[in-house]
């Protein structure tokens, strides 16, 4: 007998538990239902993501210039910002390797956890270059917001749509070295959200 | 693997003779317990949220064939390659038929328990396969070449000396660096290349979704994206016990799997993988290894709805003093005390007595396994299959004989007050007495409770019934 009927087999046989005895609950919306700016603010500054401010008459390719005056390298899959190359210029890997700043657009945001998704069509199917770059910055409207993960997967239809969906909440991480928190650890080093309208 | 009883008590005696070690490791654990209990009471849903985990996870368990089936149906319709396999050596073979398909020769991974369960790398490396740990602490633990200490921070037994030492020898890098920064960033400096050059990818999966045929990954430090997304091909090893029916329950276990662990919100990285991306190819192996033998257990089924957050590590007094390393294997704390027995019940007979039965991980499980209960139920098992060594069986059995019978407890008990206010420390503390090892033994007392009361209340409390009747 195959590995897949033998397993599914001793399943059914042997298993303790019985399906009448179990009913799945229904889904139920829970916890706090604010979708502020504020709260999704608060959210992704606990989770070290920063805000970035953008003052009257400033273009978002100058907030982004503005947060990283030194860079030489800024990549962009957002028509909002020119950047020094598109995402869809990237050819290799090694490229990707160098870029500094990526600049992404994300369609929705969680207030409970201040979290961004990402999918391969925001990406251009580039999905690990978004995270080789040293900096992610990404820009997100202000009407786009759901309160917390419950309501995240009732409204939201790429988490059944997308094949790859990152739902990124601050920059990459670690605290496994003397339980020290680091900011910037395999992945981005940081990550700063513009809004948009 | 070896059959010989893991000699935890030992191995953890060993660990608290250095007191840097023992109490930054007690105080880390606890520090996330704490974190853990500040996120919960921000919640007033927490309790309604532990429930409906529970409760979906043991819907899922008692339709687990059904589930499984569709989840196959839906991931192959999406795509991606379903294999299945009984147990570790089989889960092995298939990776590296994969790979050989491939000519691949660099597996980079994502942390994920169950390859460790598998003893996936000493099938690989053997065979010209180079297996790179890509999450810190994983690394630093198979540089190491010791198993990861805890589900959630693998090497958090280590200092930052140790791991600077580790490093220095396999990355060059300075013996003497102080900074954690410092070693992360030489972290980030070795993986990258390795990640850039990998064949093949690997990552775990937190939780399985039948509905899409998906699976989701929950990480922090970015390596899980890198290590699946680079390579053309990427493998993930799945526990077939991870399922959940529907996406919309991932939102019951994302609010609680991060807090529960580090006392996060979230973790930085949770990643939804449905599918093969453009140009790739993705494989996922579903894993029984035992898993489908607990599931016919009465006492022991429930420990299957485990989200491996480890909370009941990290509240757990014993597991905080005795350190990952001591309980010999992939799983450890309470968690691993009750799972470890049905993968080996001789080897691991030791690891349920590794408990004060304070019920403390039971009451922090985000699923609500009833883990100390079954601690108590494996200790029974054992006993009654002779897996306990002869001087606790022996003792077990004379205590249970005084404890049954009043008149002998009390006459012995009575006895023991003079052997202790009399007789010498040797004949006290020596190997029949384990538990005077770390601990003095009670003072004696005068008298004792049942004396007292013949004394003082029985004769008092007999009077007044007879004066009411």
């Amino acid at each position: 007998m195959s590995a897949r009927n033998t397993i599914l087999d001793k399943l059914r046989r042997n298993r303790v538990p019985r399906e009448d005895d179990y009913e799945l609950p229904p889904v139920k919306i829970l916890g706090d239902l604010d979708k502020s700016i504020e709260r999704f603010e608060k959210s992704l500054q606990l989770m070290g993501g920063e805000v970035l401010p953008q003052r009257d008459g400033q273009t978002i390719e100058d907030v982004v210039r503005a947060r990283f005056p030194n860079t030489t390298s800024i990549c962009s899959a957002v028509p909002e910002v020119e950047g020094t190359l598109k995402i869809t210029d990237l050819k290799t890997h090694e490229q990707s390797n160098e870029v500094d700043v990526m600049v992404v657009r994300s369609p929705f945001g969680i207030a409970e956890m201040g979290s961004i998704f990402l999918s391969e069509v925001e990406l251009f199917d580039h999905l690990a270059d978004v995270h080789l770059a040293q900096h992610l910055v990404v820009l997100l409207s202000r009407e786009e917001l759901t309160a917390n993960m419950h309501t995240a997967y009732r409204e939201r239809s790429e988490f059944k749509t997308a094949f790859y969906g990152v739902l990124m909440s601050g920059p990459s991480a670690t605290a496994d070295i003397q339980g020290v928190l680091i900011r910037g650890a395999q992945g981005v080093r940081t990550l700063s959200l513009i809004w948009t309208s | 693997m070896s059959n010989k009883p893991v000699k935890h008590a030992q191995a953890a005696a060993e660990f608290l003779e250095d007191d840097p070690h023992r109490l930054f490791h007690d105080e880390r654990l606890w520090d996330m317990r704490q974190k853990r209990d500040q996120q919960m009471h921000g919640m007033p849903e927490w309790q309604e949220l532990r429930d409906r985990a529970s409760r979906i996870k043991e819907h899922t368990l008692a339709n687990l064939p059904t589930y499984l089936e569709q989840f196959e149906e839906n991931a192959r319709r999406n795509g991606i390659h379903v294999h299945w396999a009984r147990d570790g050596a089989e889960h092995n073979r298939i990776v590296a038929e994969i790979m050989g398909k491939h000519d691949a020769k660099s597996l980079i991974k994502s942390k994920s328990m169950i390859t460790d369960e598998c003893e996936m790398r000493e099938y690989l490396e053997p065979r010209g396969i180079t297996v790179t740990e890509t999450d810190l602490g994983e690394r630093i633990q198979q540089l190491d070449h010791q198993l990861p200490s805890h589900v959630v921070v693998p090497a958090v037994q280590k200092l930052t000396g140790d791991v600077a030492k580790i490093f220095a020898k396999y990355y060059g890098t300075d013996p003497n660096i102080k900074d954690p920064h410092e070693l992360a960033e030489a972290q980030r400096e070795a993986a990258r290349p390795v990640l850039l050059s990998g064949d093949t990818g690997m990552t775990g999966g937190n939780f399985i979704v039948a509905e899409t045929g998906g699976f989701v990954v929950c990480t922090n430090e970015g390596n899980a994206d890198l290590s699946s997304n680079l390579p053309n091909v990427h493998i993930a090893t799945l526990g077939i016990e991870r399922l959940v029916p529907r996406v919309e329950d991932l939102g019951v276990f994302v609010r609680l799997l991060s807090r529960s662990a580090l006392g996060s919100p979230i973790t930085q990285y949770t990643t939804h993988f449905r599918g093969p991306r453009k140009g790739g190819e993705m494989h996922v192996i579903l894993v029984d290894n035992g898993r489908s033998d607990r599931l016919a257990m009465p006492q022991f089924w429930s420990s299957l709805k485990c989200i491996r957050c480890g909370a009941c590590m990290n509240t757990c007094p014993v597991y905080r003093r005795s350190g990952g390393q001591s309980y010999g294997s992939v799983y450890s704390g309470p968690i691993g005390a009750i799972i470890d027995p049905t993968f080996n019940a001789k080897k691991f007979s030791t690891l349920p007595f590794a408990s004060t039965m304070n019920g403390s991980c039971s009451n922090v499980c985000p699923v609500e396994i009833n883990i100390h209960e079954q601690i108590y139920d494996w200790r029974r098992v054992l006993a009654e299959k002779h897996d306990i060594p002869f001087v606790k069986r022996e003792i077990m059995k004379m205590a249970g004989r005084l404890l049954a019978q009043p008149r002998l407890y009390r006459v012995s008990i009575e006895g023991t007050e003079v052997a202790l206010k009399t007789m010498p420390r040797f004949v006290l503390y020596n190997y029949l007495n384990p538990w005077g090892k770390h601990r003095e033994l009670p003072h004696p007392v005068k008298e004792t409770f049942n004396s007292w009361y013949r004394k003082n209340r029985l004769k008092t409390s007999t009077k007044k019934e007879h004066e009411s009747a």
